[in-house]
């Protein structure tokens, strides 16, 4: 919006009032009649969906103060005696976040490489690793995790390299970005004097590439620690698998316990990732 | 004292790449990576590939109309979720909300329900309110406002007062400073993240069915269990499908807003 303010300063000084008025009019109508055009738009999706789904403004009210009763009444107060029941999975959803982490930064680095158009050996190959990584990135992770399910049986090994391949569409997708975004003159500057293949990247790619590559591959760690949390409803390991079997038995001041780990998990997760940041950048 | 400094800083990094390293080989020890089930997962793949291919849709009536659902379920969510973030943004934020105290609240209830994902939301919501697309769409409803309320909050603080004052110089209404002045600014990061928002509960509207709480997710769920893997695929692929449709859709409106509005400015 400034800007627009900025690029019609120059305008008014050219033209005479009354012009200025009659165009600036113009173009508020062109604007206006765009953004009517997608508000109608938007109405008649949410019309056709508030029908569609027989949704009742009484369900907010009573969704809202059931879940405030259920939270109250039957979460409430966590029963901590099964607090060591839930140690062990949040730890083991720790590593799974975190090998899944590395996984994806390897498997990214090589498809992210091959994606960009920099980079890649041939611009086939470029659109090939492109439409893997937005194929990727189109699937939730918790789907990949059911099919690695079927082959690698219950645990978390399946829900482990779910997380590696789906964190590729993230992952391959900013790396390629990053490549792309890079000065090609420091790389020009360092391939004229005479630097190898392994110079060039070292020198001149990684460390533009460096600040980008951290802070989305802790994002990634950031993101999956919640994506780790509920794989375990699928049986891919992890504390989701614990919870999701306090539910089922109805034991809810047990579950409470679990969906507190999630949370302080989290929480740890997300501060250490922003320690860490700090550290390295 | 800078050498001293920079070495420390050095050391600091080592520090951090070792550990990171040893936490890598602990968890895959822990994780069970190297294991009998690797090598054996290779023939159940080839059996699970060869299931999958091609790819079918059992009845394709069934999957379309439980994709419109979660399209449906989607929208519903992110509709009310934006409501409410609004509604909830304006005693968050520092500069407009009554007291201090209210916005730290509203804040740290973001918070919260932010760090809970979307499906222990659904978990939760169907247990209150039983199956069907009510509890996702309040699940989703609920885990956007963790999101939005928190954006729209920063963006309400972060008006700049300069357009304000030069606003009121000029003799504007409070009708119009709100209008012309606090909505243009704070409207273009509005929209963005609520499209983006969009783009999120797509994803998980079509994941919801996994826990019971309807949608195209049922559908995937209900093949996987039955092991019609050629099914799975199909859904999957349906799924697909639907999110890269509505990103391409999005970001077409999008660009065409810009586009609108630079021709508008030149």
């Amino acid at each position: 919006m400034e800007m627009r303010a900025e690029r019609l300063i120059p305008s008014v000084t050219e033209k005479s009032r009354t012009d200025v008025l009659s165009d600036l009019k113009k173009r508020k109508r062109v604007v206006l009649v765009n953004k009517a055009m997608i508000g109608c738009l938007i109405i008649a999706l949410v019309v056709w969906s508030w029908i569609g789904t027989n949704f009742n403004l009484s369900f907010l009210y009573t969704g809202f103060t059931n879940i405030t009763k259920f939270i109250f009444t039957d979460l409430l107060p966590p029963d901590f005696r099964v607090i060591g029941r839930y140690i062990n999975p949040a730890l083991q959803t720790l590593y799974m976040s975190y090998v899944g982490m590395v996984i994806s930064v390897i498997l990214s680095i090589v498809l992210g490489f091959m994606a960009a158009k920099n980079t890649s050996f041939h611009p086939v190959l470029a659109l090939i690793s492109r439409s893997i990584i937005t194929f990727i990135r189109a699937v939730p992770s918790i789907i990949i995790g059911m099919l690695l399910v079927v082959t690698l049986g219950l645990g978390p090994l399946a829900g482990t390299i779910a997380l590696g391949i789906g964190g590729v569409g993230i992952l391959g997708k900013a790396f390629a970005d990053l490549l792309e975004g890079i000065d090609k003159g420091q790389v020009e500057a360092i391939r004229a004097t005479g630097a190898n293949w392994f110079q060039v990247m070292g020198q001149g790619v990684w460390p533009q590439f460096k600040p980008g590559f951290v802070a989305w591959s802790l994002y990634k760690m950031d993101l999956n620690i919640r994506e780790a949390a509920v794989l375990g409803i699928i049986g891919a390991g992890g504390i989701g698998y614990t919870l999701q079997g306090n539910i089922n038995l109805f034991q809810y001041k047990q579950a409470s316990v679990g969906i507190l780990m999630i949370f302080i998990l989290i929480l740890i997760v997300e501060f250490t990732t922003a320690k860490v940041r700090e550290k390295i950048l | 004292m800078k050498q001293v400094k920079r070495s420390k800083d050095h050391l600091t990094k080592w520090i951090i790449r070792a550990l990171a390293i040893f936490f890598f080989l602990f968890s895959l020890y822990k994780i069970g990576i190297i294991d009998q089930r690797i090598l054996q997962a290779f023939s159940r793949a080839e059996h699970l590939v060869k299931g999958m291919f091609p790819p079918t849709l059992d009845e394709p009536i069934d999957i379309a109309g439980a994709a419109i659902e979660s399209l449906q379920v989607a929208v519903m969510g992110t509709f009310w979720g934006i409501i409410f973030s609004i509604a909830l943004a304006i005693f968050a934020a520092k500069n407009l909300s009554p007291h201090i105290s209210i916005s730290y609240l509203v804040k740290g209830f973001a918070a919260f329900v932010r760090a809970v994902p979307a499906l222990i939301w659904a978990l939760l919501f169907i247990i209150a309110v039983g199956l069907g697309p009510t509890p996702g769409i309040l699940a989703l409803a609920i885990n956007s406002i963790g999101m939005l309320l928190k954006v729209y909050a920063e963006a309400i603080e972060e008006i700049d007062h300069g357009v304000i004052d030069a606003m009121r110089a000029t003799g504007a209404t409070k009708f119009q400073v709100i209008m012309q002045g606090i909505l243009p600014s704070i409207m273009v990061i509005f929209v963005s993240w609520s499209v983006f928002r969009f783009d999120i509960n797509l994803r998980y509207a079509t994941v919801l069915g996994v826990v019971g709480a309807g949608g195209i997710g049922w559908e995937l769920i209900r093949a996987s269990r039955v092991m019609a893997y050629d099914q799975v695929m199909g859904v999957t692929l349906v799924i697909f499908g639907m999110i890269l449709i509505a990103e391409l859709i999005t970001r077409y409106l999008q660009k065409r807003m810009d586009i609108v509005n630079l021709r508008a400015s030149q």
